[in-house]
């Protein structure tokens, strides 16, 4: 055999030549494809920052940036009367039985008038939003005309390139007309704070002990809300429209960010943070359960099952693996999802503070498909793990005369450790990167979670980093910003697996000093 | 020879033909969901050859894709921005909108929740996220549970300008891919709120509400008394020509506009 494929040449090369030659070729493609993705990933994706920074120098430029410190008024003041609500719904639940009708309805009454306060601020911010957006736009609508000038330029299309007319903008003026209507401010908060002064001064006198306890907190946010008062007005007297953004502002806007706000007439701002808490509490959450179940198979399979049962339940969980995971995504609404939140709603579970669950898409239910869809992952790198770890260990703790429950805890799982914390880590990446069953399952709220609610925070609705690339992907015009956002994202994901993965590799090559 | 040349530009030609005889049809989900493909049936039918391609992910998807040149027809629920026309230009496309059919857009909540009725300035308060509890509008209590359309939708901006003043959805609304996915999580939610296209509100355990005390139908819609009403578009680059015309003419004569009408759109006439 050997004499004959020496025989065999094609152009003086030998068949084991060309067999080595296929072979190499096909490393060297998949070598030269990664490359290439990495390379088109950030070649797409760093024009972000650039971009944004000039986009919030715009945002500066036309004023919405001073318009925005009102905005954030009329939002205190809106989570005030949030914060009043509550004590007006713990009245209404916790009242003594004296607290008459005519009562209740005063107490809503009050409340309306607290929400009234607010109104000239938003007539008037309104207002200044409306000039202010009115001019980006057009600034935008005029970059764009100019852009199609050079090219008819440049294509020789005199005759069209002239008939199109660039407007002219004077930011100055914009921002001298903002800064002269200041006064009106100033008069419109010493009126707020009047009327707030007043209301707090009427207080109901509020009969249960819950609602007081509330009343105090808000009394205390109305301090604050108060004493920031000259804060804002300050920030509003010195404001620049011209004073130059740092490229660190956007740098800073990305990746600490907690608004990902995109098709907004406001602006869009493209805040990672939201994304990446709800990736990472999914990912919490699916390999809390997927680590135990993963490791807790690999050890009984490779340890204690006899040779039937190996055969019968390796296969059976390395084929969760081929699930395709829309399937799984889409058991993960009807079934999963649905029987989460009927169980929750029942009578005997009601005293945990967080039930009923009304959202049947959240984080639970993701992290539970995705933990579903790790174990085999984990399962089978972890056993790997435990088989690679030499007979000789085992058969010395027998020999010392431990029994096999304590060989496995004390000997085997140790010697595999570094395998098995390899095996979770890719477990992790694996959750980290899915992306259909997060899209279907985790409710796509662009919000960071509610932390206050304790161990209800797993049951809220969240967005992906993957979830939001799949999602608007298919809107955005190429080279946009929002194009761009959505590649850094993706850039992000990649550095994350790559640290995974690194530290899983690292983690494997300590393994074999073991064995060793 | 000269046989073999004949065949080879008469296949040419024919191969030529396949390719301009699918139509390829990009956006709105309100649009693209239900009544784009009848239409696109109902012209079959008489046309045979025409082979249809209807991706609908939402209008700006739609818009994007004229702007890209991967589409024949964008479907949308929202007229084009003024930046998105002058980005248009500068890559050479222009802009052309035909109104198809109109639509109201309904606000629905859960069968078991009490309230029936809304005004203008409660959708808005809801919507933004300046009221959170269901008590403040209405006697039982209860986080809300907002759902809207996702970013790409025409219905997701057409909403912020008819309902919410331009402003911005609250950070906690969960954002769905279609109409159908609102409908099917309110029906499930007795703290959901959602909007959909007038086409879709046939559904279990849905209640539609009134606002102002007005019903969205075709006739509220007409007469403007219902607050949420506004028309369907067809966008194309440049007029349309060819076959695409030969569609969107189908799709305005009685026969096309009877299907609007079966879907449960408003008919433009």
């Amino acid at each position: 055999m050997l004499t004959a494929s020496r025989r065999f040449r094609v152009w003086g090369w030998s068949g084991d030549d060309l067999i080595r030659l296929f072979f190499q070729g096909n490393a060297l493609v998949a070598i030269l494809v990664l490359g290439l993705i990495t390379i088109f990933l950030f070649r797409e994706g760093m024009g972000f920052f650039p971009q944004y920074q000039k986009e919030l120098q715009l945002y500066r430029k036309s004023g919405l940036e001073f318009v925005e410190v009102m905005r954030q008024q009329v939002e205190a003041h809106k989570a005030l009367s949030r914060l009043l609500f509550q004590v007006e719904k713990a009245e209404r639940q916790n009242a003594t039985p004296t607290v008459t009708s005519q009562q209740k309805i005063a107490f809503k009454n009050y409340l309306a008038q607290f929400r009234k306060i607010i109104v000239p601020l938003i007539d008037l911010e309104m207002e200044w939003e409306k000039v202010a957006v009115d001019l980006r736009d057009r600034y935008r609508v005029a970059q764009d005309k100019k852009e199609r000038k050079e090219a008819l330029l440049q294509s020789g299309k005199f005759q069209e390139e002239e008939q199109i007319r660039i407007e002219t903008f004077d930011f100055q003026k914009n921002a001298n007309f903002l800064k002269d209507t200041l006064p009106r401010y100033h008069q419109i908060n010493r009126v707020i704070s009047d009327e707030i002064n007043r209301l707090i001064n009427q207080a109901p006198h509020w009969t249960s002990s819950k609602a007081n306890e509330q009343w105090d907190e808000f009394r205390e946010s109305v301090t604050r809300y108060l004493s920031q008062m000259p804060h804002r007005e300050k920030q509003l007297e010195e404001w620049n429209a011209f004073e130059p953004v740092p490229w660190i502002r956007a740098l800073a806007g990305f990746l600490l960010g907690k608004e990902w706000i995109t098709q907004s007439f406001w602006n869009d701002f493209y805040g990672i943070l939201p994304l990446l808490t709800g990736s990472f509490l999914i990912a919490s959450v699916a390999l809390a359960l997927a680590v135990p179940l993963g490791i807790g198979a690999a050890i009984y399979v490779s340890q204690i099952a006899s040779k039937t049962e190996q055969k019968w339940i390796k296969p059976c969980i390395e084929f969760i693996a081929t699930i395709p995971s829309v399937v799984l995504g889409f058991f993960g609404i009807v079934v999963l999802g649905e029987g989460i939140r009927w169980l929750t709603q029942q009578e005997f579970l009601s005293w945990v503070p967080f039930f009923p669950v009304h959202n049947r898409l959240n984080i639970f239910t993701a992290g539970c498909l995705l933990g579903f869809m790790a174990v085999p992952t984990i399962f089978t790198l972890a056993e790997d793990a435990l088989n690679n770890v030499p007979r000789i260990f085992k058969e010395a703790s027998f020999a010392l005369g431990a029994n096999s429950l304590q060989t496995i805890l004390k000997i085997m799982v140790p010697a595999a450790l570094s395998g098995i914390m390899a095996a979770v880590l890719l477990g992790f990446g694996r959750v980290i990167g899915e992306t259909m069953v997060v899209l279907l399952v985790a409710g796509n709220r662009i919000a960071i979670p509610d932390f206050t609610q304790g161990l209800g925070v797993f049951f809220q609705p969240a967005h992906t980093m993957t979830g939001i690339i799949a999602q608007e992907m298919g809107e955005v015009v190429r080279g946009s910003l929002h194009y761009r956002a959505l590649f850094m994202v993706g850039i992000l994901l990649f550095l994350i697996s790559l640290t995974v993965n690194y530290f899983a590799q690292s983690l494997v090559k300590r393994f074999k000093i073991s064995i060793g | 020879m000269m046989k073999k040349v004949g065949l080879l530009i008469i296949s040419l030609c024919f191969s030529h033909l396949g390719l301009a005889q699918k139509l390829v049809l990009k956006g709105s989900d309100t649009l693209g969901a239900k009544l784009v493909p009848m239409w696109a049936e109902a012209y079959q039918r008489v046309n045979h050859s025409i082979k249809f391609e209807i991706a609908a992910e939402g209008s700006t998807t739609g818009i994007a894709a004229i702007m890209n040149k991967t589409a024949d027809i964008g479907m949308s629920s929202r007229p084009v921005q003024s930046t998105e026309i002058s980005e248009a230009l500068t890559k050479n496309v222009n802009f052309e909108s035909t109104t198809v059919a109109y639509d109201a857009i309904a606000v629905v909540v859960n069968e078991a929740n009490p309230v029936s009725n809304l005004n203008q300035a409660e959708v808005e308060s809801i919507f933004t996220g300046d009221v959170v509890d269901w008590g403040e509008v209405n006697d039982e209590d209860g986080v809300i549970s907002v759902y809207t359309r996702n970013t790409a939708s025409g219905t997701f901006q057409d909403w912020k300008k008819m309902a919410m003043h331009k402003r911005d959805y609250a950070l906690s609304s969960q954002k769905m891919a279609g109409n159908e996915q609102i409908v099917a999580e309110v029906a499930k939610n007795k703290m959901g709120i959602g909007y959909v296209g007038l086409a879709y509100v046939e559904a279990l355990g849905l209640k539609i509400l009134s606002i102002d005390g007005v019903l969205p139908n075709a006739e509220s819609a007409r007469a403007k008394t219902y607050p949420y009403a506004r028309p369907l578009f067809f966008y194309t680059d440049g007029k349309p020509k060819g076959e695409i015309k030969k569609f969107i003419d189908f799709v305005l004569s009685a026969e096309g506009q009877k299907i609007v009408n079966e879907v449960g759109f408003i008919p433009i006439q």
